[in-house]
């Protein structure tokens, strides 16, 4: 009864924190947004003013007529849709046959997915280099994507673990029913995971969507190039336009954004799964 | 079941014996394959020709020459290398203590019948979901040095602008300040789930004995979340070392990547100074000994912080 009296109690001090903290969060992006809307002497005028006198919403198809803008986001959802699909399918598929199946070698197999887990990507990324070297595979998208359909470590685990916690039971009628370890873990086991796949799926996208070491490594031809890569190597090229630069940079953030604000459950519930277990 | 298995094993008596053949065990290892093949030819073959590689001369177009030492003693005696290593635990000193301090006092905040929470949730969010170029374009609105709105905020208080990026004394503190802004959400988060497990007896009790809000805060949950505080150190610390799209990005990597690293090498991180050995210089075989050190760092402080989760994280 005391605290209601006090204005300062816990709750409202916490209001003011996130309240303050949500606002530094996102009024970047809100001044980036009306940069993109200025001419470019208004863009670098200084004192910087912040909201745009005239919107110049003309901007944004300017995006598309110049460089490769076009191909960046093709190639952007290539390699994402591709990785996604790969993740989805081969960490489901490797993290049932760990939590369902009796094999040869499978406890061993099994601590060496989590000591991979351990290796700093950077060491292994010259051989990388060097075996799509040998595939004549550089300057192609497919290293991009290829590594996901091979199954990471922690899309196995977090399969693994939510195929552990369903009850034995399924298997045994699957098995009446004349279905092959394969056919059970497909038509049986996949839609009851529905969340877990979705996980590994927005995971994937988030990572492979944003990627930039490995696009910058493996690509060479501007028109092969991704967004986040693309969007970099138009600097030369618009020099005195870079108003453009930032509309690119807030155009490629969409799709990502679309699939949070689908999915925001499954971000948060993937964070918290990789943190805890 | 067991007969079926008979059945269909080609030759019963030596599936029986080793095992290997059984009607599961085959559809074991071939739902494994996947990663087998990438366990084989993406793990285990360039861990070891990597290794091969720190101790020889290659530039990717003759084949590798085996020269010992040779690069490890250049490493030791090259200035460069200790200074992305310092530019590297800088970074580290700063950013995983201001990270995890800050992700704290959010979830704290956060951690209360809220209204919005889902929205409060999500502003967090939108930085964790950028990609850091589009970070670069968001940040540079407010530290570009000639037209950003920092400087003239400085310039009204009547402060000196500053070169932000571009400062020798700058250039690292301001990335972490950028990567805390980046990573916080997911830091936060991660200490929700955390606080979460704290059962709210305790703190009613507390509420008995008279307990203020901060006493209750040090006596219960920051014990009690401390293995949530050691999983937050232990990622952003391994984050830190392998960090290299907010370096390469922020300072310049993407147009000349002898220029990324920040004014006179002030920001060269030990990622950066591999990337550029190995795939601007194609020094393979020294990039590939500085891999190894950084493996080996990495190695340690893994073990340390084993070592650190017994002595002081408290589990209920």
């Amino acid at each position: 009864m005391k605290k209601k009296r006090k204005f300062f109690t816990a709750k409202t001090i916490g209001y003011i924190i996130i309240t303050i903290s949500a606002l530094i969060m996102v009024m970047p992006f809100i001044t980036a947004l009306f940069n993109s809307l200025k001419t470019y002497a208004e863009f670098t005028a200084v004192p910087p003013k912040w909201i745009p006198s005239v919107f110049q919403w003309s901007n944004y198809p300017e995006v598309f007529k110049l460089g490769n803008f076009i191909d960046y986001t093709i190639n952007s959802f290539i390699v994402t849709i591709l990785s996604v699909l790969g993740a989805v399918i081969s960490c489901s598929m490797v993290g049932y046959a760990f939590a369902r199946l009796t094999f040869p070698f499978k406890n061993m197999l099994f601590v060496m997915v989590l000591g991979t887990m351990m290796i700093p990507p950077i060491v292994v990324i010259i051989p990388h280099f060097m075996i799509f070297q040998q595939m004549n595979l550089l300057d192609t998208l497919t290293p991009l994507w290829l590594l996901e359909c091979l199954a990471q470590p922690f899309g196995i685990f977090l399969m693994r673990q939510t195929f552990l916690s369903i009850p034995k039971d399924y298997e045994e009628s699957s098995k009446l029913d004349g279905c092959n370890p394969f056919q059970t873990y497909w038509r049986i086991f996949m839609p009851m995971v529905k969340p877990s796949l979705a996980t590994v799926a927005i995971f994937t996208f988030m990572t492979k969507w944003n990627e930039i070491l490995a696009p910058s490594i493996y690509l060479t031809s501007n028109e092969k190039f991704t967004l986040p890569i693309g969007i970099l190597s138009l600097g030369g090229q618009w020099f005195g336009n870079e108003q453009y630069m930032v509309a690119a940079a807030l155009l490629s953030l969409i799709p990502i954004l679309i699939v949070f604000m689908f999915a925001e459950r499954y971000f948060v519930s993937n964070f918290t799964n990789s943190g805890i277990k | 079941m067991e007969s079926e298995r008979i059945n269909r094993s080609p030759t019963n008596l030596a599936a029986k014996k080793r095992s290997l053949l059984t009607y599961e065990g085959k559809w074991g290892l071939l739902l494994v394959s996947p990663y087998l093949i990438q366990f084989i030819v993406f793990v285990i073959g360039p861990l070891i020709a990597s290794l091969y590689f720190s101790f020889s001369k290659y530039d990717m177009l003759n084949p590798p020459q085996w020269i010992g030492l040779e690069n490890y003693e250049k490493l030791f005696n090259e200035p460069l290398f200790y200074k992305s290593l310092w530019n590297t635990l800088y970074f580290a000193i700063l950013f995983v203590p201001t990270q995890a301090f800050f992700a704290l006092l959010l979830a704290v905040a956060l951690n209360q019948k809220i209204k919005a929470l889902k929205l409060y949730r999500m502003a967090h969010f939108i930085p964790v979901i950028s990609s850091w170029t589009v970070v670069m374009y968001v940040v540079d609105a407010i530290f570009n040095p000639r037209f950003g709105f920092a400087n003239s905020f400085l310039i009204k208080l009547g402060l000196e602008p500053q070169r932000w990026l571009n400062d020798e004394q700058l250039v690292i503190p301001l990335l972490v300040l950028v990567a805390v802004w980046k990573g916080i959400g997911y830091m936060m988060v991660i200490y929700l789930a955390g606080l979460q497990n704290v059962p709210n007896e305790l703190y009613e009790a507390a509420d008995m004995d008279g307990a203020g809000t901060i006493k209750k805060f040090s006596s219960i949950t920051l014990p009690l979340i401390s293995p949530t505080t050691f999983l937050v150190i232990v990622l952003s610390t391994i984050t830190t070392f392998q960090a290299f799209e907010q370096i390469y990005v922020m300072t310049g990597g993407a147009t000349d990547i002898t220029a990324a690293g920040g004014p006179n090498n002030a920001s060269l991180v030990l990622m950066l100074y591999l990337y550029r050995e190995g795939f601007s210089f194609l020094h393979m075989g020294y990039a590939s000994a500085i891999a190894w050190i950084l493996f080996t760092i990495l190695f340690i402080l893994t073990l340390l912080q084993l070592w650190g989760q017994k002595k002081w994280v408290h589990y209920q």
